[in-house]
């Protein structure tokens, strides 16, 4: 991975793809490498559809190696949802044979004088990029197939839905899975509306004839990998939860923790959680495709295998298993209690090209505003479906909850930044309303991941039982998350890594014998960090101040049933997060 | 719907299934639901889960990860006392912050400090008492199937809406019914569990 691919999308004479040298991006990787780039190269004032943005795309550092849950990517761009920073992960395919074809990262840049639509091919002897208007306002499905068709299996997709070439803020990037399906997305900020300003509506990566990356110390590589997959499988998280249910585990818990953000935010318990719980959902999809379908990778390499996939009640395909955050979003967010509507709005989300989460928050703001009942499935539904179409409602309700709620004048909308809550009420987990109030990123969630912060020991020791302890975990755990997105990792690594000092030890061995190099818990910090100060630093360039660092007011005054808790970490704190 | 809170006044009609191996796990998000178990009161929540609920001391502290007693994270089973009415779950191990923040005792336990459970000074009473215990994930797929052999006490009107979300796979491998200990057909206890107050429910895996 010595290489970036450019590729200029407004070039005279049409879209032209240069090759050049990682030059002093050498040694980056997914997040890292994304966040470089557009801190360094993008105006932070442009507009974010502009021709002065770029779309990063970046496997991780070991992608396209033999290194177990390697094959995550990023994405990065300057936010058309926040106006921010933005880096969005996803799974799928495509990371391991980006690797493999050599590049750090593809970026594509300007943009075409008309709205002429893209397809790019990409393999080890040519980029070609062509005119196709066949592939106009199609799904991501519908794509995927076409490529198939044409490249055959062999192959990865990069897409956007119409959502993308509509250039709603909510729209994905959509990764093709081991089974050729676009289910994985980069779903958060808008990334695929930025995409769809570049004119392309898929790059198909073709890594044929590639070879498996490989370390520089192979012997060493070969038994950190072995001790890593091993740390992995005998974690009760890594090893039994995450296959046996998904991330969907997570419902019945947080319901009854009382922190599960119910009709948009009214509530922290759902009634008719147990029915769209992680367990019932796999007992579901076992029963209905056959033992094991609950239990499945985003993509070849991963041993957890926190995926499935989700089968009608005929017995046919739907689509992957909806993750606990779409769960939530769709389902107890608009009071929804029906796994099969859950999984069909998952379903029309991925093919359109729509983030889940900003979706399920959307239809949850435009549900308060008096637009459908809470729990209504079918008007849920159709609601989705206006955006795929484009209609006027679909385009206000594509851009987003803040936008939906400012044009339906609804007071109650919750964001940071732009960017919708994911699945966790901060009124009743505190630290992590420290983390969404924040993160660069906008309302995020996974900077939650990577609870590591204590055996990196970033920032000196916590003491919980101060009140600033919940400051400074919410610090060590954006460093911590900043760097393992860095890598290419799956953030599910987390826990075994926290739990089990010989498997960190693993993954460090795994990165530093790749290149040759000791790596140390504090070059992965000072890793962690220097991503967060660039991050910033666009962000504070671009117009952001400490006071967008805030949750929504209504979160300190609104006191959240059935524990009649206020979000009460001072402002004053907040704006300590960044001091180390 | 709280069951504790509808004590069962007449002896509840019983239910007994026997299914094929693979058909009992289906049952298992029933006991994430809540089931009723009687037991002495004023016992700590550890005494309670060992000697009324019958699962080991050793299940307790290695397995069970986070427990929730009334909606409250709970980092010391062996001091929290249990009083009538209350609500316990039990979780294996869960993912993400959310997961470590819930973790009894772990570092991030101050980010829910607001509904972590605080140890009682009062009393929390002797005499019987009713509880609702849930239990979710690995702890479901651990225990859940001796409590299910044991049988458990559940509402009727949630049994009944738990079976018709099953859909054409509600009675699938079901080998035999038993109606108060009398073999029966499917049918019959079908209405029995549309038409009982509380049914006392067992399911038995074949072979
Ligand atoms: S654990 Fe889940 S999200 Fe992570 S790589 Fe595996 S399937 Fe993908």
């Amino acid at each position: 991975m010595d290489k970036i691919l450019r590729i200029n999308m407004g070039a005279d004479g049409g879209p032209k793809a240069e090759a050049e040298p990682v030059g002093s991006y050498a040694g980056m990787g997914g997040r890292a490498l994304t966040s470089a780039i557009v801190s360094k190269e993008v105006p932070p004032t442009c507009h974010p559809l502009s021709e002065d943005n770029k779309l990063v795309i970046a496997p991780g550092l070991l992608s396209g190696s033999a290194a177990a849950m390697s094959g995550r990517i990023s994405v990065g761009c300057k936010s058309p949802l926040t106006g921010g920073i933005k880096e969005a992960n996803s799974g799928g395919q495509p990371s391991q044979m980006i690797g493999r074809l050599g590049y750090a990262a593809i970026v594509l840049e300007g943009k075409p004088k008309d709205d002429t639509l893209y397809r790019i091919y990409i393999n080890k002897d040519k980029v070609e990029i062509k005119a196709d208007k066949s592939l106009k306002m199609l799904g991501n499905y519908a794509v995927a197939e076409k490529m198939k068709a044409e490249y055959g299996d062999k192959v990865g997709c990069i897409s956007i839905g119409p959502a993308g070439e509509m250039k709603m803020a909510a729209a994905s990037v959509a990764f093709t899975d081991m089974e050729f399906r676009p289910t994985r997305h980069a779903g958060r900020g808008g990334v695929g509306a930025v995409m769809g300003s570049k004119g392309v509506k898929v790059i198909v990566v073709d890594d044929a004839g590639c070879s498996v990356r490989s370390p520089k110390d192979a012997d060493r590589f070969k038994e950190a990998n072995k001790a890593f997959v091993a740390g992995l499988r005998k974690h009760a998280v890594t090893g039994q939860g995450l296959p046996t249910y998904g991330t969907n585990v997570l419902t019945n818990v947080i319901n009854e923790a009382g922190a599960y953000p119910t009709k948009n935010f009214m509530w922290g318990r759902f009634d008719g959680c147990s029915k769209i719980s992680g367990e019932t959902q796999a007992e579901t999809e076992n029963t209905r495709g056959g033992e094991g379908s609950a239990t499945h990778g985003c993509h070849r390499g991963c041993v957890i295998r926190c995926s499935g996939t989700y089968y009608d009640k005929d017995g046919h395909y739907l689509t992957k298993q909806p993750e606990y955050e779409t769960v939530w979003a769709h389902g107890g967010n608009c009071g929804i209690d029906d796994l099969d509507t859950i999984a069909m709005l998952d379903r029309l989300d991925d093919d359109y090209g729509l983030d889940t989460i900003e979706m399920g928050a959307t239809i949850g703001v435009a549900m308060e505003a008096g637009i459908a009942k809470f729990g209504d499935a079918q008007a849920a539904i159709s609601l989705v479906k206006e955006v795929g179409k484009g209609s006027p409602l679909g385009r206000i309700l594509g851009n987003g909850a803040a936008v939906t709620g400012r044009v339906f004048g609804v007071e109650r909308v919750p964001v940071v930044k732009g960017q919708s809550m994911p699945a966790y009420d901060p009124r009743g987990v505190q630290g992590i309303g420290v983390t969404y109030a924040t993160t660069t990123q906008g309302a995020d969630h996974t900077a939650g991941y990577a609870v590591t912060a204590n055996i990196l020991g970033v920032g000196g020791s916590v003491n919980p039982l101060k009140p600033e302890g919940q400051i400074e975990l919410s610090r060590n755990l954006q460093i911590a998350t900043a760097a393992i997105d860095s890598t290419g990792m799956c953030l599910f690594i987390a826990f075994a890594i926290l739990d089990q000092p010989d498997t960190f030890q693993a993954l460090l061995d795994l990165l530093g014998s790749f290149n040759g190099q000791k790596l140390t818990g504090d070059d992965v910090v000072g890793l962690g960090k220097s991503i967060l100060t660039m991050e910033r630093d666009f962000n504070r360039r671009a117009g952001f101040t400490k006071e967008m660092d805030r949750l929504p007011d209504y979160f300190k005054k609104e006191k959240l049933p059935p524990h009649d808790v206020t979000f009460m970490v001072k402002d004053s704190d907040l704006d300590q997060v960044f001091n180390w | 719907m709280k069951p504790s809170t509808q004590r069962t006044t007449t002896a509840p009609r019983e239910i007994a299934l026997t299914m094929s191996r693979n058909a009992v796990s289906r049952f298992l998000p029933l006991l994430g639901e809540g089931i009723l178990l009687k037991g002495p009161g004023g016992e700590t929540v550890e005494a309670f889960l060992v000697k009324t609920a019958g699962v080991s001391p050793a299940y307790l502290k290695e397995r069970v990860q986070t427990v929730f007693l009334n909606g409250k994270a709970l980092d010391d089973f062996s001091t929290a006392r249990v009083a009538d009415e209350a609500t316990l779950a039990l979780s294996a191990a869960m993912p993400g912050l959310a997961g470590a923040v819930l973790r009894r005792g772990g570092i991030y336990a101050p980010m829910r400090r607001q509904i972590s459970h605080e140890a009682q000074s009062q009393n929390a009473g002797g005499g019987e008492i009713y509880i609702t215990l849930k239990l979710f994930n690995m702890v479901a797929r651990e225990l859940g199937p001796e409590f299910l052999k044991r049988g458990v006490l559940v509402p009727g009107v949630r049994l009944k809406d738990f079976m018709e979300r099953q859909g054409r796979w509600a009675w699938e491998g079901c080998l035999s019914v038993k109606i108060d200990g009398r073999p029966a057909e499917v049918g019959p206890a079908a209405e029995l569990i549309a038409n009982s107050h509380w049914i006392r429910l067992s399911v038995h895996a074949s072979g």
